[in-house]
C-alpha cells in the first residue's frame, strides 16, 4: 500500500475547494451536451493540466503515482465527468507522448500549452470501420519529399470539436503490420482537416466527441511523433497513462458514491427504520466499499509496476476491467438505493451509470482486455 | 550459433512456442501473417536492441528490416557495420 506524503496529499486536498464550481449546473450542461469553457478555465487554475509535465515546460513534474492521486481527487470532488474526461483526454493524448517521444522542437512549442490549458489535445486512432483493430487503419499518410500528406477519416474523437491539435494515427506502410503505423501531430487549422458528425451520446456529454475528415493534409516531416513506423509504439505508451489516469478519475467518483449513499441509506427511512439497517441495502453498499478498494488497488499496483519499468500488460488489463466493472455496478447500485430519486436526473446518479458505460467501451473495450489476457496466458487469438 | 539461429530461437520462444526451428522459414512474414503483433513488435526490437547493442534509436522503423528472420539478420549485419 502506498503512504502519501503531506506533499501529495495537500496537492490532492487542494482541489476540495475547486470542487463545488467545477460541479455547479454539470446536470444542465449535460442535458444541453454543451462543453463547459468557462470551468476549462477553473480546471486550468487548478494546475490539474500540468500535473505530469516537467518544470522546464511549464509543468509541475509530478510522477505517475502522484498524478494519479490528484486525478482521483478531481473525480472526487468534480460531479461534471465529461469535464473530467477531457481533461484526461487532453494531458493523455497529446501533452504524454509529446513529453515522452518529443523532439526538443515539439516539446517546447506543444508542452507549455497543453500543460496550462491554453491548448486542448486530442488523439484520433479509431475509424468508422473498426477501432479495436488498431492495425487495420486505412487512413493514410504518404511521404512526398520532406512532407507527409494524410487523407482518410477517424472517428469518435474525444474534444475533437474542441483540440488545438490532434494526433493522428495513420498508416505509413500498406504491408507494415505492426510498424506500418506513424503517429503525427496536426494543428487544428492545418488545411484540409475538418471535423463533423458530433452526435448525441450516451453520456459523458460535456466532453464533445466527433468524426475527423483529413483530405489530403500536408504536414512537415517534423510532425511526425517518435519514428516512422513506430505509432503502435507511441499508442501503447499513451494507452498505459490513458488506462491509469482516465480510470483512476473513476475511482475517485466511486469514493464520492460511496459516500453518498453511506450518508443516504443511514438516514432515509423506511418502515420506520433507516434503510441501511436492512441486510440487502448495506451489503449493496459493502460491495461498492469492495469494488472501490480493488480497483483502487489495481490502479495504484499497476502504476507502481510501470514506474518501476516492468511489464504491465496483465496488470493493465486487469485494471482496466475492474475498474470499469465496478463504476458501472456501483452506479447501478446507487441507482437502487436511492430508489425513485435515484432514477431522476436531477439527482445525477442515473448520469453516472450512462457515463460509466463508456469506460467498458473506450481504451480498448473490455472484449479486448480479456483476449489480452488470455493472449499473455497462451490462450485466444492474440490481440 | 550464428545470428540466424539466436534470432530464430527469440522468435520460436517468444511467439511461436512448440515449433520446431525447422519449421520456422527464415523468410516467413512475420509481420503480416500476425505472427508478431503490437505488443510484440515492442518485444522484439528491445531486445535486437539489446542482443546486439545496437541502438535502433531514431531511425525510421522500416517494416521490412523487422519481416522476417532473414531480414532481421540482414538489418543487424548492415547496423553493426555501419556503426
Ligand atoms: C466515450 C468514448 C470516447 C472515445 N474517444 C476516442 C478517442 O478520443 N479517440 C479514438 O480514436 N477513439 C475513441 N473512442 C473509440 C473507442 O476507442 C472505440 O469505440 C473502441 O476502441 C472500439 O472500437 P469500435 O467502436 O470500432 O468497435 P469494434 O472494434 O467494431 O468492436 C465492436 C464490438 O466487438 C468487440 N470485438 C471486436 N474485436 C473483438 C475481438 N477480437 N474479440 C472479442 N470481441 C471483439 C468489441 O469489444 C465490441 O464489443 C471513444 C469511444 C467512446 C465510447
Amino acid at each position: 500500500m502506498i503512504r502519501w506524503n503531506t506533499d501529495q496529499t495537500d496537492l490532492r486536498e487542494g482541489l476540495e475547494r475547486w470542487g463545488e464550481a467545477l460541479s455547479a449546473d454539470h446536470i444542465e450542461l449535460e442535458e444541453q451536451g454543451r462543453f463547459p469553457e468557462d470551468k476549462w478555465k477553473l480546471l486550468r487554475d487548478t494546475g490539474i493540466l500540468s500535473l505530469p509535465f516537467e518544470e522546464e515546460y511549464g509543468g509541475l513534474g509530478q510522477s505517475l503515482l502522484t498524478t494519479m492521486y490528484a486525478l482521483e481527487g478531481l473525480g472526487e470532488y468534480n460531479r461534471d465527468s465529461g469535464l473530467s474526461f477531457s481533461a484526461t483526454t487532453s494531458i493523455c493524448s497529446t501533452g504524454i507522448p509529446v513529453q515522452h517521444f518529443g523532439t526538443d522542437d515539439q516539446k517546447q512549442r506543444y508542452l507549455p500549452l497543453i500543460a496550462s490549458g491554453e491548448a486542448i489535445g486530442a488523439h484520433a486512432i479509431t475509424e468508422a470501420e473498426g477501432g479495436s483493430d488498431a492495425m487495420a487503419m486505412t487512413t493514410r499518410a504518404t511521404r512526398d519529399g520532406e512532407t507527409f500528406v494524410l487523407s482518410g477519416s477517424k472517428a469518435f474523437v474525444s474534444n475533437g470539436p474542441i483540440a488545438d491539435v490532434i494526433v493522428v494515427y495513420a498508416r505509413t506502410h500498406p504491408r507494415g503490420g505492426p510498424l506500418g503505423t506513424t503517429a503525427f501531430l496536426v494543428d487544428r487549422d492545418t488545411p484540409g482537416l475538418t471535423t463533423g458528425g458530433c452526435g448525441k451520446k450516451m453520456g459523458l456529454r460535456t466532453s464533445p466527441l466527433c468524426e475527423l475528415y483529413l483530405d489530403d493534409v500536408r504536414v512537415p516531416r517534423s510532425a511526425v511523433l517518435g519514428r516512422v513506423g513506430g505509432g503502435l509504439m507511441v499508442l501503447d505508451h499513451v494507452m498505459k497513462r490513458e488506462v491509469l489516469f482516465s480510470f483512476v478519475v473513476n475511482a475517485g467518483e466511486m469514493r464520492h458514491r460511496l459516500e453518498r449513499c453511506v450518508a443516504y441509506a443511514k438516514t432515509r427511512q423506511s418502515f420506520g427504520r433507516a434503510i441501511g439497517s436492512y441486510q440487502s441495502i448495506a451489503n449493496k453498499i459493502v460491495d461498492m466499499k469492495i469494488q472501490l478498494e480493488s480497483a483502487r488497488k489495481w490502479l495504484y499496483d499497476t502504476g507502481e509496476k510501470l514506474e518501476a519499468g516492468e511489464d504491465v500488460t496483465v496488470d493493465l488489463a486487469i485494471a482496466k476491467l475492474v475498474t470499469s466493472r465496478s463504476n458501472l455496478a456501483t452506479s447501478l447500485a446507487a441507482v437502487q438505493i436511492f430508489g425513485g430519486h435515484g432514477y431522476m436526473s436531477e439527482y445525477g446518479l442515473e448520469q453516472d451509470v450512462r457515463n460509466a458505460v463508456g469506460g467498458t467501451v473506450y481504451s480498448g473495450t473490455n472484449e479486448i482486455q480479456y483476449n489480452r489476457i488470455a493472449s499473455m496466458l497462451g490462450l485466444g487469438a492474440g490481440r | 550459433m550464428s545470428n540466424v539461429d539466436t534470432i530464430k530461437n527469440f522468435v520460436i520462444s517468444e511467439f511461436l512456442p512448440g515449433t520446431a526451428p525447422a519449421e520456422l522459414a527464415v523468410d516467413h512474414d512475420l509481420l503480416n501473417d500476425g505472427v508478431i503483433d503490437s505488443l510484440g513488435v515492442l518485444k522484439l526490437i528491445a531486445w535486437v536492441e539489446d542482443r546486439f547493442e545496437l541502438a535502433v534509436g531514431d531511425a525510421d522503423l522500416d517494416p521490412e528490416n523487422f519481416r522476417s528472420v532473414e531480414a532481421i539478420d540482414h538489418f543487424v549485419t548492415h547496423a553493426r557495420a555501419a556503426a
